[in-house]
Formats: C-alpha cells, sequence, structure tokens
C-alpha cells in the first residue's frame, strides 16, 4: 500500500527535482532527463534527456559519462527500410546558438554500460555529457520505471 | 399477429447476444504464428499449445538491449497492471521471447524477468529453435558484426502479438504501443 502510494510520489518529486535543475553548464542546458529503470541484473540502462545550446558559439557534444557506469556514449536509432532497427555509435552532436537536441525512447539515446551498480527508481544519477572543447555539461537524472509521459 | 412475425426473431436475437460471448472482430491472421517449443526459465520444454486458453501478449527482444526491449517490456508491464485492476490478468499471460540464447539462459531470464512484475514467461532454446520461431512470426534479428564495449548488439524488428484463446495472430503492435489499445484489444478477446 505504502509502496503504490510512495511510488508515483517519489517518482514525481524525482522527475521535478530533474526539470527544475537542469542548468548545469553556463551556455548548456540539459532538461527533461530521465534513465530507465532496469532489472538489477542488467549490464546496461538507456538515458534520455534534451540538451539545447543558449551560447553564442556553437557546441560539439562528443559522449557520455557517468558515476555508476564504467563506459558511456551517445547511441543512434536507425529504422532501416525494412523496418528493422539498428543501435550504432553517434560520434557527436553539433549544435549551433540556439539549437536543442534530443535523446528521446525509441530514438537516439544515452548508454550507459558497465554498471557498477543498477540504480533503482526514485534514484537520481549524475550524467554528463562531454565537449569536444569545455568542460562536461552534468545534471541528475531521476530513475523511473515509466516514461513520464506514460505515467 | 404479424407484428410479431417481426419482433420475436429481434427478441430471439436479443437474447442470444445476451447469453453468448461477443466475437471480437480483430481478423484472424493466418500468416503469423504456428507450433513451435522452445525453453521457458525454469529450464522446462515450453510449446505453443501451451499457450492455448488465455490471451498471450508475445514479443521478441534481448536482456542486453539498452533502450526498446526493457522499454516494451515496461510497457508490457503496464498491460498487464491494468489488466490485474480489471481483475483478467489471470487470464492474461506476457510471453518475451530471446534472440540473444548465448546471454539469455534460462537462468538469466529468471533473474531478470520478475522485476517488471508481470508474471511473464521468458523462453530460449537453440539460435536454431529461435530462428525458426522468429520466421513463424515475420521478425528479423541480425547480430551485428561489430561488438563495442558494450558487446553485440542486434538489429532487430520489434512488434509485438496479440494472441488469442488458440494461440492464433490477431494483431500486431508497434514497440511504442499505446496501453489503453492494448488493454482494450486484449478485454475484446476475453
Amino acid at each position: 500500500m505504502l509502496n503504490r502510494f510512495c511510488k508515483p510520489v517519489c517518482q514525481g518529486v524525482a522527475l521535478a527535482v530533474a526539470l527544475c535543475a537542469g542548468v548545469a553548464s553556463a551556455d548548456v542546458r540539459i532538461s527533461d532527463g530521465w534513465l530507465r529503470a532496469v532489472p538489477p541484473v542488467s549490464p546496461t540502462m538507456a538515458g534520455y534527456l534534451t540538451v539545447t545550446n543558449e551560447g553564442d558559439t556553437s557546441v560539439n557534444i562528443t559522449g557520455a559519462r557517468s558515476e555508476i557506469a564504467g563506459h558511456a556514449m551517445l547511441h543512434s536509432m536507425k529504422t532501416l527500410d525494412d523496418g528493422t532497427r539498428k543501435m550504432g555509435h553517434l560520434h557527436h552532436v553539433m549544435l549551433a546558438p540556439g539549437e536543442s537536441f534530443s535523446f528521446l525512447p525509441g530514438g537516439d539515446h544515452l548508454m550507459l554500460m558497465k554498471l557498477q551498480r543498477v540504480p533503482q527508481p526514485g534514484e537520481s544519477v549524475t550524467v554528463c555529457l562531454t565537449q569536444a572543447e569545455g568542460e562536461a555539461i552534468c545534471a541528475g537524472l531521476p530513475v523511473l520505471r515509466e516514461a513520464p509521459s506514460d505515467s | 399477429m404479424r407484428k410479431l412475425l417481426y419482433v420475436l426473431p429481434l427478441l430471439a436475437a436479443l437474447v442470444l447476444a445476451g447469453c453468448g460471448k461477443q466475437e471480437s472482430d480483430l481478423p484472424v491472421n493466418t500468416r503469423l504464428g504456428g507450433d513451435f517449443t522452445l525453453t521457458d526459465q525454469n529450464g522446462e520444454p515450453f510449446s505453443a499449445e501451451k499457450l492455448k486458453g488465455q490471451v498471450s501478449i508475445l514479443f521478441f527482444g534481448y536482456t542486453h538491449c539498452p533502450d526498446i526491449c526493457p522499454a516494451v517490456l515496461a510497457q508490457v508491464a503496464q498491460v498487464y497492471r491494468h489488466l490485474e485492476e480489471e481483475g483478467v490478468a489471470d487470464q492474461v499471460q506476457p510471453v518475451f521471447i530471446t534472440f540473444d540464447p548465448e546471454r539469455d539462459t534460462a537462468a538469466h531470464l529468471k533473474e531478470y524477468l520478475p522485476w517488471f512484475k508481470a508474471d511473464m514467461i521468458g523462453l530460449t532454446g537453440s539460435l536454431e529453435q529461435i530462428r525458426a520461431v522468429a520466421e513463424q512470426y515475420g521478425v528479423v534479428f541480425i547480430k551485428d558484426q561489430e561488438a563495442g564495449e558494450q558487446g553485440y548488439l542486434f538489429t532487430h524488428s520489434d512488434y509485438i502479438y496479440l494472441l488469442d484463446e488458440q494461440a492464433r495472430v490477431r494483431k500486431l503492435y508497434p514497440a511504442d504501443f499505446k496501453i489503453d489499445e492494448v488493454v482494450t484489444d486484449v478485454e475484446s478477446l476475453l
């Protein structure tokens, strides 16, 4: 009963914290971020967010890292002509001033690998986007069992 | 008397409709599905025959898949929870078939699936067995040649299949299916 009440509340609070506390670098903002909760035996998990360049020079996002993952990367997702879906390494995302890019379920996403531990729903995990030049852009992302739009 | 001739058949039809089960208008897909035998998460043989007598939500994937497969598993679990609230979940069986038997052993599926709290059956087998089932359902999966830090991945199709109580395919959904749509369709088959 407590769990039933706590789950949506905890997820909501975690989500609100992440959505409100998005800004993590001077001119680059992370928003709408979350990680999809997975079973404790999972070796990988995916993350989603929107990154916006609010500065006046271009930004080149070249990778990702996280405190809980031995390795993280940007992943592309393509739908091929036969309808199958293929993942691959997304080497960089170039953002002109004012541009945004969204990593979304079923699309391009962040992939956290070699997990040192698997965070569970309700936790917040720091995830950083690395740039070709300049500091990494970090934000605390809530771990959610369901996509924010589905819950 | 003449009026009775018109009214009686109408009454009879109404009574029959009330007594009998309403047939779902989801068409039977005769090109997909069929018999198969795989191994469940307890290491026991599992044949398609066991799907009969309940409605099944069947889908393919692999547990090392970071994005689409966990999303589909989570969504199927959501469908299951809705059906639990409606009191009909015991008539519905979610079934996950891996196409990565090398890593998704029965033991691994047994550890992985209960977390979703949807009473899922996980099926694995030899690559030949799985390839045969995948062909029956029109599923394509190709192991990527390039294995990165994450190990190998698959390029794959990602449909979800709704099976009726005779294990016949009645509808396909894309991976980003609408929860309410599946719940409604499942209930139409019960």
